[in-house]
């Protein structure tokens, strides 16, 4: 099946030599990548006079080796740019979200995937096309809604339309989880005398943690980052997540002139995404395709 | 089958899903069709004030110059990009199923720009990449006797940096569904070509790109219907201030006929008409779904 080789082999040459426009196709676009995090990095580090000095990345190190290196510019973003109201109110809202969205899918998931009755194709559709609908199809209902509702520019619109969007996405990538547990666990539960509610948080609930655990790594990275409803439904500077604050903290340095406090708010605002990316790669990247497109 | 009991659950199960689905998709998307063919001046304004105006939205939108720019920068983003960001994907999953070393580390290398936020990826391009005289690109430039500088962020390259850097970011995500389909085609129609004398092209052509059809009819749709919502924080960051002819898309134009928005008097603001834009949108995730289905379905192969 798959060209996984755990075994290490030995270096063919002849084989080596074959794969080494790969290789080179590989290494630029890794190099490029590393250039472009390694520099804004090194920039977040540096005065804003040194990185319009030229080489940012050799003035890094330079003042690295004089345990000199400029946090000044993070200490600027993080308090007097308000950069950790923003980091917090993101926080908040995945905190909110992230659990709300799997109570609502997984049960829903659960139903479709192992109950056969009259609407289940139908859902099941819905589901599939919601997952294709742009956003700019939304926005505007739900804006007049929210304005008939006196809601608008409040965090419960927000954290309802993250919950929204991510639940078509939810309940498809869970489908298979709960379809391919053993089938029989239900009944044995019932003759015990476990009702069918309890059956699924009790029993089936846990069973399907793997794929929980993965699609709620998918929910964050997309909350963390999302941009377009939160600029839509985010205008007052309180209530607003990190990649709206980002974009306005931006544009206003950059005519400020606090440079390196520009990259270090970047910085900040990538790291967690990074850093959960570090260190789950290889499960985030076996599970991308995992349940969900079939080939 | 279904006892009651269980009934009873499934319905309760699929309540919250449902109501969900009402509030944020099935409503939202029939008042916004509706509303386009309504002449609509402010999102706030009840149904009983629209008046039907046919199809004058849609006519209106397209004798304007700005709106037109945007469906123009569109398409050609959808087009070039598709196609710049479906070879690159292509190419490189072939190369990591093609028994390189380290191919974990390559994969999850490629596909890293995919979590990183669009501001703060926008900001790197921006600032350091794409910066005149310094930045990343210049330097090439330079090094290869150009002229620079170049003005990546200038009137005439404007739309193709925000093309390169935009697709930049979705060539990992599309790369990994190819890398999926690839795996899934049997070791032994390889070896059997390699025994025959295939070389790594023959084997693309003849085995792996009709094997993968399928995958490649859901990559463009998984593109098509990516674009839509993803341009938008691309366009915002190279034209920050205003709607300018080179970066304008039709979400970012929705976004200024509806509220107004940055200070700009160009714009007057029409709903109906950004409903309108919502719909055209829309309409090309359809038509591409629908065209590129009927298109593979028939010679589509089971595996």
């Amino acid at each position: 099946m798959t060209r996984n080789k755990t075994i290490r082999e030995p270096v063919k040459l002849k084989k080596e030599l074959k794969l080494t426009p790969g290789y080179l196709l590989c290494a630029i676009w890794a190099i490029f990548t590393f250039l472009l995090i390694g520099w804004t990095l090194a920039a977040s580090l540096v005065t804003p006079r040194e990185i319009f000095g030229g080489d940012v990345i050799g003035t890094f190190f330079e003042r690295l080796l004089r345990f000199d290196l400029v946090f000044n510019n993070y200490r600027l973003a993080w308090g007097a740019q308000n950069l950790s109201r923003f980091f917090l109110n993101s926080v908040i809202y995945v905190t909110i979200s992230l659990p709300l969205i799997i109570i609502i899918s997984a049960p829903a998931a659960y139903a479709l995937s192992r109950f056969r009755f009259r609407f289940n194709a139908l859902v099941q559709g819905l589901t599939s096309i919601s997952m294709g609908i742009p956003a700019v199809m939304i926005i505007m209902p739900i804006f007049s809604l929210a304005t008939a509702l006196r809601m608008t520019g409040t965090r419960t619109t927000l954290v309802f339309l993250y919950i929204g969007m991510s639940i078509p996405f939810t309940i498809f990538y869970l489908l298979p989880f709960f379809k391919n547990l053993p089938s029989g666990l239900e009944e044995a539960a019932a003759v015990d005398g476990c009702s069918p509610v309890r059956t699924f948080w009790r029993i089936m609930f846990p069973l399907a943690q793997p794929g929980i655990i993965t699609v709620t790594i998918f929910n964050f990275i997309t909350l963390w980052n999302e941009f377009f409803i939160s600029m839509i439904f985010a205008n007052d500077a309180q209530i607003r997540p990190i990649a709206v604050g980002l974009f306005n903290m931006v544009q206003g340095m950059r005519y400020a002139g606090h440079w390196g406090a520009m990259f270090a708010s970047t910085v900040i605002v990538f790291a967690p995404t990074f850093v959960l990316f570090i260190v789950l790669s290889n499960k985030i990247l076996t599970s991308v395709t995992g349940g969900a497109i079939k080939g | 089958m279904v006892g009651r009991k269980n009934k009873r659950m499934i319905v309760l199960f699929l309540i919250p899903a449902m109501f969900i689905y009402v509030m944020v998709f099935i409503y939202p998307v029939l008042r916004t069709f509706v509303m386009s063919f309504f002449a609509v001046e402010a999102i706030e304004t009840p149904i009983a004030a629209w008046t039907f105006a046919g199809l004058n939205n849609y006519i209106g939108l397209f004798r304007i110059d700005l709106f037109n720019r945007s469906v123009t920068n569109y398409l050609t983003l959808w087009f070039v990009g598709g196609i710049a960001v479906l070879f690159l994907a292509m190419v490189y999953a072939v190369i990591l199923t093609s028994g390189v070393r380290l191919k974990k580390f390559w994969r999850a290398v490629i596909y890293l720009p995919n979590i990183i936020s669009a501001i703060a990826l926008g900001t790197m391009w921006i600032n350091y990449a794409f910066r005149d005289n310094d930045g990343l690109f210049d330097r090439i430039v330079e090094a290869v006797g150009g002229q620079t500088p170049v003005m990546w962020t200038g009137p005439y390259m404007g739309l193709w940096s925000l093309l390169i850097a935009y697709c930049f970011g979705m060539v990992g995500y599309i790369m990994l569904t190819f890398i999926s389909g690839i795996e899934k085609i049997g070791d032994e129609y390889y070896e059997c070509a390699s025994i025959e004398g295939a070389n790594i092209f023959h084997k693309f052509f003849f085995i792996t790109l009709p094997l993968i059809r399928g995958v490649v009819r859901s990559n463009i749709v998984i593109w098509t219907v990516s674009l839509g919502t993803g341009v938008f924080a691309w366009s915002f960051m190279f034209s920050p201030t205003n709607l300018t002819l080179p970066y304008t898309m039709p979400p970012n134009y929705m976004r200024e006929i509806i509220f107004g928005g940055r200070g700009s008097a160009v714009v007057q603001r029409d709903s109906g008409a950004a409903a309108s834009v919502g719909i055209l949108i829309a309409l090309l995730v359809v038509v591409i779904s629908v065209v590129s289905s009927l298109i593979t379905r028939k010679d589509d192969v089971e595996m």
